[in-house]
């Protein structure tokens, strides 16, 4: 892993919630079976076992998304990241929402062993939170998105032009929320909650 | 990418063996260990088991010992029957001691038990924490002086001499004095510093009052002293202490009554020098007449002083209550301490200083008041004499406290709040031997220590400085009526009036008389003028005077050095040396045009004056202060956001009860922050700021105040402009200036929520019982109308401030949270409100409001009044403008609804009374005196318990309300049912009506301190379902979450939780007001803790009926409050 924008906590801090990002969005993937089980094998971060992804497509996909999301993580930009599963219709299912609070302002450096402390019970609730989650109906599809805060401005790197405005098509109505974890030690602050349409949304649509 | 890739099964398999194996080591290492466990104190540990003691007949060590200390006891007890004394009619000196002798002692400790033995005490060979009571020795290593507590377990550490002294006095002597000289100066160590105050300070304070009235009848006094020394040991020293002083007052009357007698042959017979033949009936006559002054005085006065105590002493007041909670906290930083603001100031002596000029003029109002009013004409015309004394305290901070420690009169001392060696605390005073080693105030402890070895550091103590000060003061108001405070140990006279009288003699006789009363001698420098006299203090200075006539003015200037001269400092002073300029008479030289030119006209007038002795100002001209603040920037530390908010919530209750104590309120607000430079290490100084930049923001507002509430928002505010990280915060400073005095205002509503507008307005028509005690209360309804206006005024600033802070997120806290019950609306005021916020408080009734005004306007139109209730009222801000407009012209009644309320009478007003519940004359008055800050008791303690308890709810609710923070725990202290501290609120209704709202007029402070402030309300409460919940705070494993302590009380909770519950609603809102607490501090950060929270709840609900209340109550709310942050509902199905 390159460490080069360790110099201020954030950069510090994006770094270590970014790699965490790619594992966990493994994991959800891997949790919510869209893929036959082989398309993963167990390896270990943070001293738990987690899932990567073995095609390197799938691999790739995961890994430019959320490293793309790396300077806008450190400048505070990005609110929530969404993996978004939809149906055959293209009408979102359910949503995985990690929200990212990174405090701008913190001063003193970050001992990643602090954060790993936390980050590590996120992966270890996803991996028995399949219970709160529905079950797929065939032939979905998935996406990673990201929620900012304001528009950064366009080309501020490279790694940025790999993400597109969305037109995933929204929920009508509120959905309802089932938290699966949340963490709040300074400077980050970090929560994994489920989204599903409300009852009323599913008679509608 | 950092997966990896080794087998994690191997890996697991080698990690559980290897950790076999390394617990076989532990454990054997273990066993091996515990044989070095250390006997230091004989059976202290008496579960240490030893190998050697298995084949003794006691099982362990523990037992041996056990034996071993009866078989001492009983030996000790047989002998001392033997030994006793016989006048077994009198208790025996040590009843109730048992001493501890530790070390080598003088009389050795078979000594010291002999006395033990026969004077009725109790003598241990082995150290106990529950059997000892005293512990004796002559010296201790130092490993035990610096790890005192673990050594003492608290318990005194006392000289043997204290034995042989009591044996000699027969009776039992206060131990302080005789504590162990190591410790005496050590004690207050920081840690002991921010423990609230113990007995043993309490004993100390109490000690200096034996000094004081020494002179007077030291015996009388001792007895009446130890009798009240009991008395404070029950627990109420405070009370003690208001006697105390009351007492003192008499004695001080009486004697200066007496001292007017004796004052001039005192006088003659012991000036050594500059005695010269005064008419001795001249003299006594006016000494008379001012005693007489006194006299008649006295009883304002003591009076005066007792409060003032009780406002500016909270340390005292806390006492007795807090010396009971156990063990002290070692705490001194933001850190560790909740209280960090309160303690931090309780123990500053520049706070002391800061607020001694508030405690002065409560004490001596009218003449600092009277003083500028009085004609200055004659100081011109005699200047020529010689009107001006200046008196100075020698290095008071340090005399004081040298009293109770005549062995160190000579000796190098110096006063600083902790005396560690190394430390780096600051010598705040020292002594003149000390300034003989180049001690200077500022130093560190241990470069002071470095440069005299020998030099010995006292602690401050605040009570003796405050008790000398007023003795100061008194003897000088009774020499002279102009005087000007300028500190607590420094004034000056003019005595100019004081014809016939050699300033001289009069200075020598102020001195003597200061020595005598306080036992701390004081210089005095006498001239023309203020500056000059000032300068000859110094020049008199130690304990001497020194009189500058003024035909000798230049010549005494001549060789000053510049920087003697006040106003010039370090800057100014290098500005001159580089004109080669370093004396005064070097400066007269320069012109004043020259100088005006090179520094600015006023600094240029000044030099050019005070060069040549000239000082044209005037006693008795108290500058008004022109900003109030409290800074802290030691030991500030914080650990997160929500800790550093704290901190600052803590901060302005300072600001503010300072603001309401110098009857001021202001205007702009200054956070100054001190942050940690980027390079900057740990400070040198102990907890010190280092190397810091300071930043600071500011605000200004419309309105003055010195509410609480308002301050802590508009801090949180500036607090927020400032993008900081929190750690790297070292000190904050909140300052407020453009003041006002508050009491034009006062007799508006005090606070500025919808809610105290309306209760105050009600509670001035209340005011109308009470024409006698409060005779210019605005009666008419042009007062009225005043009243009104003001709050009208109030409540526009109210909706300011909202929308500044709606971009904030965290909106306004705690404001308009609650409604008062219906009856207490005025009428009046309701009815001319716009339509839209009528309709709003008609919701919040319930409908009910409208039902009301129809009613009452049926009523008015019988009796023919027209009273419109406009369709189109005028908008707020008109109302405010027409309200202003009318109130400079009263006969332009042309306006609508607005002014109707003025023209009805009075009695109108009387009338919505009865229908508030018939409330007896008494409660009228007591509200009525809550308008008025100065008629609140400052303490509880003042308050007559019964009366407090029939009052209704809401009002006690009130009282509790206008108490200064700190003091509404002694509520509890009182006895009192505190459960309904909090409004009666319609939660239902806010919660169905606008969520959003609710929440953020909700504030969080339930969950502040720890344990949080719920806990201890729903403790006293006499609710027991609540009572339930927060005895489940105790057993939590993780208390600080609400999830943790549901759980608990789910597991915990095997019957039915509501048996009965005599008043469900209350706490059903009690509850309903702790969950949404917790909503708001846990949306942003936390909704799996919400989450898990409410599916407990749920489960609570289907085993009670309250948590099914409570929880169909607050859902609504969790939901808003959900769909505001996270624009979702959380996924917990509704009960149905």
């Amino acid at each position: 892993m390159e460490r080069k924008d360790n110099q201020t906590p954030q950069g510090e801090i994006a770094r270590i919630l970014v790699e965490f990002l790619e594992v966990a969005i493994t994991s959800v993937v891997s949790l919510k079976g869209i893929y036959p089980p082989g398309a993963f094998e167990r390896r270990k971060y943070m001293n738990v076992v987690v899932q990567r992804a073995r095609h390197p497509q799938l691999r790739e996909y995961i890994h430019s998304a959320v490293s793309g999301l790396l300077p806008f993580v450190q400048k505070g930009l990005v609110e929530r990241v969404a993996v978004i599963f939809y149906n055959t219709d293209d009408i979102p299912i359910e949503r995985f929402i990690f929200k990212l609070t990174v405090n701008q302002s913190f001063g003193s450096n970050v001992e990643e062993s602090d954060l790993e402390f936390s980050l590590r019970s996120f992966l270890i609730k996803l991996s028995v939170s399949q219970t709160l989650t529905t079950v797929l109906p065939r032939d979905c599809r998935w996406e990673i998105t990201a929620y900012f805060r304001r528009l950064p401005e366009v080309s501020a790197s490279k790694d940025a032009e790999m993400w597109i405005p969305t037109d995933t098509k929204q929920w009508q109505q509120p959905p309802l929320i089932t938290p699966i974890k949340s963490m709040n030690s300074e400077p980050l602050g970090l929560q994994l909650y489920l989204e599903h349409p409300s009852p009323s949304e599913l008679l509608s649509g | 990418m950092s997966l990896d890739s080794s087998n994690s099964k191997q890996r697991s398999f080698n990690s559980t063996s290897s950790n076999n194996q390394s617990n076989t080591s532990n454990s054997k290492k273990r066993k091996s260990n515990q044989k070095t466990l250390g006997m230091a104190w004989g059976a202290n540990s008496l579960s240490g088991s030893r190998s050697s003691f298995r084949s003794s007949p006691f099982s362990d060590f523990g037992s041996y010992m056990a034996v071993k200390n009866r078989k001492l006891q009983n030996q000790f007890d047989a002998e001392a029957s033997n030994s006793s004394r016989s006048d077994s009619s009198a208790k025996p000196v040590f009843d109730g001691v048992s001493i501890f002798v530790d070390g080598f002692t003088i009389p050795s400790s078979q000594e010291l038990r002999q006395y033990m033995l026969n004077y009725g005490g109790r003598f241990e060979n082995y150290f106990s924490r529950h059997r000892v009571t005293h512990i004796i020795c002559s010296n201790l290593p130092d490993s035990k002086i610096k790890n005192l507590r673990s050594f003492s377990s608290g318990l005194p550490v006392v000289k043997p001499m204290w034995i042989l002294d009591s044996v000699a006095a027969n009776k039992l002597l206060s131990w302080v004095p005789y504590q162990l000289d190591q410790l005496a100066n050590n004690q207050p160590t920081l840690s002991a510093f921010f423990t609230p105050k113990t007995k043993p300070a309490d004993e100390g304070t109490f000690t200096n009052a034996i000094c004081e009235v020494k002179h007077e009848n030291e015996l009388l006094c001792l007895k009446d002293a130890s009798k009240d020394a009991s008395f404070s040991e029950a627990g109420n020293s405070f009370e003690w202490r208001k006697q105390a002083t009351e007492e003192h007052d008499k004695l001080m009357c009486e004697n200066s009554n007496r001292t007017a007698i004796d004052g001039p042959s005192n006088g003659y017979s012991e000036e050594p020098k500059e005695v010269e033949v005064v008419e001795p009936s001249n003299l006594q006559e006016d000494d008379e007449s001012l005693a007489n002054n006194r006299l008649q005085s006295c009883p304002e006065q003591s009076s005066a002083s007792v409060s003032s105590h009780c406002f500016d002493n909270r340390g005292i007041r806390g006492s007795p209550r807090s010396s009971f909670i156990g063990p002290s906290k070692q705490r001194h930083s933001t850190l560790g301490d909740p209280n960090f603001v309160e303690n931090y100031f309780k123990n500053s002596r520049l706070h002391f200083i800061g607020t001694w000029r508030n405690r002065y003029r409560n004490r001596f109002p009218s003449l600092s008041n009277g003083l500028t009013k009085s004609s200055h004409s004659d100081v011109s015309a005699g200047s020529q004499k010689t009107p001006i004394i200046h008196i100075d305290m020698d290095c008071f901070f340090v005399s004081v406290v040298i009293r109770s420690h005549p062995e160190l009169n000579d000796k190098p001392v110096a006063v600083c709040h902790s005396d560690n060696p190394k430390g780096t605390a600051e010598i705040s005073s020292a002594n003149y031997p000390a300034r003989n080693y180049g001690i200077k105030a500022g130093m560190f402890v241990r470069d002071a220590k470095g440069l005299c070895p020998q030099l010995a550091i006292l602690p401050y103590n605040f009570e003796a400085y405050e008790e000398v000060a007023d003795q100061f003061y008194n003897i000088l108001h009774k020499h002279c009526n102009r005087v000007q405070a300028v500190s607590c140990d420094e004034a000056f006279l003019d005595v100019t009036d004081l014809e016939g009288k050699d300033p001289q003699l009069l200075a020598s006789a102020i001195r003597k008389e200061i020595y005598e009363a306080t036992g701390c001698s004081a210089s005095a420098g006498i001239a023309k003028n203020m500056l000059m006299a000032r300068l000859a203090t110094s020049t008199a200075k130690p304990n001497g005077q020194c009189y500058i006539h003024p035909e000798r003015v230049d010549e005494y200037l001549d060789p000053l050095p510049i920087k003697a001269l006040p106003g010039i400092g370090h800057v100014l002073a290098e500005k001159l040396k580089n004109k080669n300029v370093q004396t005064c008479g070097q400066l007269r030289l320069i012109s004043k045009d020259s100088l005006q030119k090179d520094f600015g006209i006023k600094t240029g007038e000044m030099l050019w004056n005070y060069s040549r002795g000239v000082d044209n100002r005037l006693v008795g001209m108290i500058q008004e202060s022109k900003s109030v603040g409290a800074e802290v920037n030691w030991g500030v530390r914080f650990r997160d956001f929500q800790h550093a908010q704290n901190f600052l919530l803590d901060l302005c209750k300072e600001v503010s009860l300072r603001l309401q104590g110098c009857g001021v309120q202001g205007r702009t607000f200054t956070l100054k922050i001190k942050k940690r430079r980027k390079d900057a290490g740990e400070p040198a100084k102990f907890m010190g700021c280092g190397e810091c930049e300071n930043l600071s923001h500011s605000t200004t507002v419309p309105l003055a105040t010195d509410d609480v509430e308002v301050l802590q928002r508009i801090t949180k505010q500036l607090f927020g402009s400032f993008h900081i990280d929190v750690k790297d915060i070292r000190g904050v400073g909140l300052q407020v200036s453009r003041l006002e005095s508050a009491d034009i205002s006062r007799q508006a509503p005090e606070r500025n929520s919808l809610k105290s507008w309306l209760m105050s307005a009600s509670a001035s028509s209340k005011e109308q019982f009470d024409i006698k005690s409060r005779g210019k209360e605005c009666i008419d309804s042009e007062g009225r109308s005043m009243d009104v206006n003001s709050s009208m005024l109030h409540n526009v600033s109210v909706a300011v401030h909202g929308t500044n802070n709606a971009s904030n997120g965290e909106g306004c806290s705690n404001q308009n949270s609650s409604v008062p019950p219906l009856g207490h609306l005025d009428m009046g005021v309701v009815e001319s409100l716009p339509s839209e916020l009528l309709s709003e408080l008609n919701e919040i009734y319930g409908g009910k409001l409208v039902e009301m005004i129809t009613k009452r306007k049926l009523q008015d139109d019988s009796s023919t009044r027209s009273l419109c209730f406009t369709p189109s009222p005028p908008e707020p801000a008109k109302v405010v403008e027409a309200e202003r407009s009318r109130n400079s012209d009263t006969v332009s009644l042309s306006r609508s609804a607005v002014e109707m309320k003025d023209k009805q009478p009075i009695l109108e007003e009387l009338r919505t009374v009865p229908d508030s519940g018939a409330r007896p004359n008494s409660v009228a008055i007591s509200t009525a005196g809550l308008e008025n800050n100065d008629l609140v008791p400052a303490s509880l303690s003042q308050v007559d318990t019964s009366v407090l308890q029939q009052l209704p709810e809401e009002l006690r609710a009130d009282i509790f309300e206008a108490l200064p923070a700190h003091r509404i725990q002694e509520i509890s202290a009182l006895g009192l049912k505190t459960d309904n501290i909090h409004h009666p609120m319609g939660i239902k209704s806010a919660a169905d009506n606008q969520p959003g709202s609710a929440s953020s007029g909700l504030s969080n402070n339930l969950w502040i301190g720890n344990p949080p402030l719920w806990v201890e309300k729903f403790n006293v409460s006499n609710l027991t379902t609540l009572k339930f919940v927060a005895d489940m705070y105790y057993k939590a494993n993780s208390p600080e979450s609400l999830s943790s302590i549901l759980q608990c009380t789910l597991a915990e909770s095997l019957h039915p939780l509501d048996a009965t519950c005599d008043a469900w609603n209350e706490a059903v809102h009690s509850f309903s007001e702790l969950l949404m607490n917790y909503i708001k501090l846990k949306i942003g950060v936390d909704i799996e803790e919400i989450y898990v929270c409410f599916r407990l709840l749920r489960r609570l609900s289907t085993k009670s009926e309250f948590f099914l209340e409570v929880y169909n109550l607050v859902f609504p709310h969790l939901q808003a409050s959900i769909d505001e942050n996270y624009g979702g509902t959380l996924n917990i199905p509704p009960h149905s």
